[in-house]
């Protein structure tokens, strides 16, 4: 098992962890990777990925207009709104 | 012994109660609970046109399937107009402007909702203590230390606390490696995790998408089955929801099983295992061996690997899962100068530390470098766990286990997240294969506590399953 790097893996994420608490996930992470690692004894050169374990159950509807949310609903919930959209700071220059 | 559904209707079709009075009952017990079992608790006022229509339909003769019955929902579906926070700081101010599939079946069965349930946040627990608004408290306390608070398990843990302490007729929990099952039988009450793909999972929080699955909480196998009924339908919004004729889960329940019954008991499932619970296996082939059904020992090939598996697909998925909480659309935002400082203040402040832990695994799994040999490889491993259930689901009708490696541990107990993983080592395997299993109190540990035991049926055979689990409740007559 490789080294955990906790800053590249908390930023994957978008969390920045505090700097007192990087030492207890690192060591908190290594601890599971290692107990999770006895998957590699298992010979699965001949088995395929399983996705959705009911596989033959996937049912798709018809590509048809429904109406749903409005645009109030959809925004109702939004911390900070202006007029029809969602509010942020400035993202270009 | 608490009231079933079939009682409560029987009283309420024979005007001994009213619907008004009957929500009194259950509001006063839920209000006055000292096992922070709700998150929410709905006041009378706010659900009186709802009494009043299911009070009507009584008076009239033509009450729905679940008229008037309060139900305990688990904060984990979003309920219109009802706060919805997954018991997660980060939607703790979320109001849905929708209702989830399952339990707009509830209502439409004139079911009434009296809170939302306390859960681990974003359901990912064992024992109820990672919830943002403080742990629940087990009703049930040990003979020999009753001054101690125990966990109800998790993450349904308000779910079966709430069930057991009777501030609720059942409640609606979901189950992903055994979030139903479990708490169940710590708080000594029935569980039922139906097939992945029976019911929908359209607006329930998600945590692991292909392992979700909701599933009732409830005092008796014949409740499970009223809810069953209700909940179990196709819905398009859910393109894993399976699109088959579902049966009616109710009639016949008490019917002895048509077939000549097998049931396997894996014996490496068995191994170290505590007399209390060898007790519950032996108890329960002692009750159904008069009923002439067979027991033979099983052994699956796979167990070793199953919480390896599943602690490397649910992180994964719910790391991408939990992506969407950004601080812009919905839910709690915390400040920052720029969008991405949004993004890591709301995220950093907002999620607890064990739903970090697991999206940073997530993260950590599906990163490049790492996706094959331990995101694929763990996908690949689960088509062996399945493949190994359906051997021995060729050889048998039903499988027999314990429900959990031991009774309800004191709040607090087990820091070390490995230990707490270990909980579900009963569940998770059924989870990974997608199969039904439904947990049933069993009788008491040496402390006086309960404990349960889980039938693993077929696929989508959830009518036998519960009658095979109708009968062990009948003859191991824990309630009464």
């Amino acid at each position: 098992m490789s080294d955990i790097d906790i800053k590249r893996i908390s930023y994957l994420a978008k969390l920045k962890l505090p700097s007192e608490k990087e030492e207890f996930y690192t060591n908190s992470l290594k601890d599971i990777i290692k107990w999770v690692d006895n998957l590699k004894k298992v010979d699965t050169s001949k088995t395929e990925p399983l996705h959705n374990v009911t596989e033959k159950t996937v049912s798709i509807r018809n590509d048809e207009v429904s109406k749903s949310n409005s645009v109030d609903d959809v925004l109702s919930n939004a911390p900070e709104r202006a007029q029809n959209f969602f509010k942020v700071p400035k993202v270009v220059e | 012994m608490k009231n079933s559904i079939s009682q409560i209707k029987k009283a309420l079709i024979e005007k001994k109660i009213s619907v008004g009075e009957l929500y009194d009952e259950y509001l006063a017990k839920a209000k006055s609970g000292n096992n922070n079992s709700f998150n929410l608790v709905i006041d009378k006022e706010n659900n009186i046109s709802s009494i009043n229509y299911s009070q009507n339909r009584y008076d009239n003769g033509n009450p729905l399937p679940l008229d008037g019955i309060p139900l305990g929902i688990k904060d984990l579906f979003c309920t219109k107009g009802i706060r919805t926070t997954a018991s997660s700081k980060i939607l703790s101010n979320f109001i849905p402007n929708y209702e989830s599939f399952v339990t707009q079946q509830l209502l439409n069965d004139g079911s009434i909702f009296i809170g939302k349930n306390n859960c681990d946040e974003f359901a990912m627990g064992s024992s109820n203590e990672t919830s943002y608004f403080g742990p629940v408290i087990n009703p049930w306390k040990s003979k020999n230390s009753q001054k101690d608070n125990l966990v109800p398990g998790g993450s349904s843990g308000g779910s079966a606390a709430a069930v057991a302490e009777g501030s609720c007729v059942a409640s609606m929990g979901t189950d992903t490696g055994g979030s139903i099952r479990q708490p169940a039988s710590l708080c000594g009450i029935v569980g039922l995790k139906p097939t992945f793909g029976s019911c929908s999972r359209w607006g329930i929080v998600a945590f692991a998408s292909s392992l979700d699955q909701a599933g009732p909480l409830t005092n008796c196998v014949e409740d499970a089955a009223y809810i069953l009924n209700s909940i179990n339908k196709h819905d398009f919004n859910d393109s894993t929801c399976s699109n088959h004729q579902r049966e009616d889960y109710l009639i016949d329940i008490n019917n002895s099983l048509e077939n000549k019954i097998k049931i396997g008991i894996p014996s490496d499932y068995l191994e170290d295992v505590s007399e209390d619970i060898l007790n519950q296996i032996d108890n329960t082939k002692k009750a159904l061996s008069k009923h002439g059904i067979e027991f033979v020992d099983v052994e699956f090939k796979t167990t070793e690997y199953a919480l390896s598996t599943y602690y490397i697909l649910a992180p994964a998925e719910a790391s991408s899962n939990l992506a969407r909480y950004d601080g812009v659309r919905y839910g709690v935002r915390e400040d920052g100068e720029s969008l991405d400082d949004i993004y890591l203040n709301s995220r950093t402040k907002g999620f607890g530390d064990e739903v970090t832990r697991r999206i940073l695994i997530g993260a950590y799994v599906l990163s490049a470098g790492y996706y094959d040999a331990y995101y694929r490889q763990a996908q690949k491993v689960r088509r062996l766990i399945k493949n190994d259930f359906q051997r021995i689901l060729n050889e048998v009708d039903f499988i027999l286990t314990p429900t959990t490696p031991n009774e309800a541990f004191k709040i607090g107990d087990k820091l070390d997240p490995i230990s707490m993983y270990k909980n579900d080592i009963y569940t998770v395997p059924t989870s990974l294969a997608g199969l039904p299993g439904i947990s049933i109190p069993s009788g008491l540990s040496k402390n006086g506590l309960p404990l349960g035991v889980q039938f693993i049926g077929n696929y989508f055979k959830e009518k036998t399953l519960l009658q095979l689990a109708a009968l062990a409740e009948k003859e191991l007559s824990f309630n009464e």
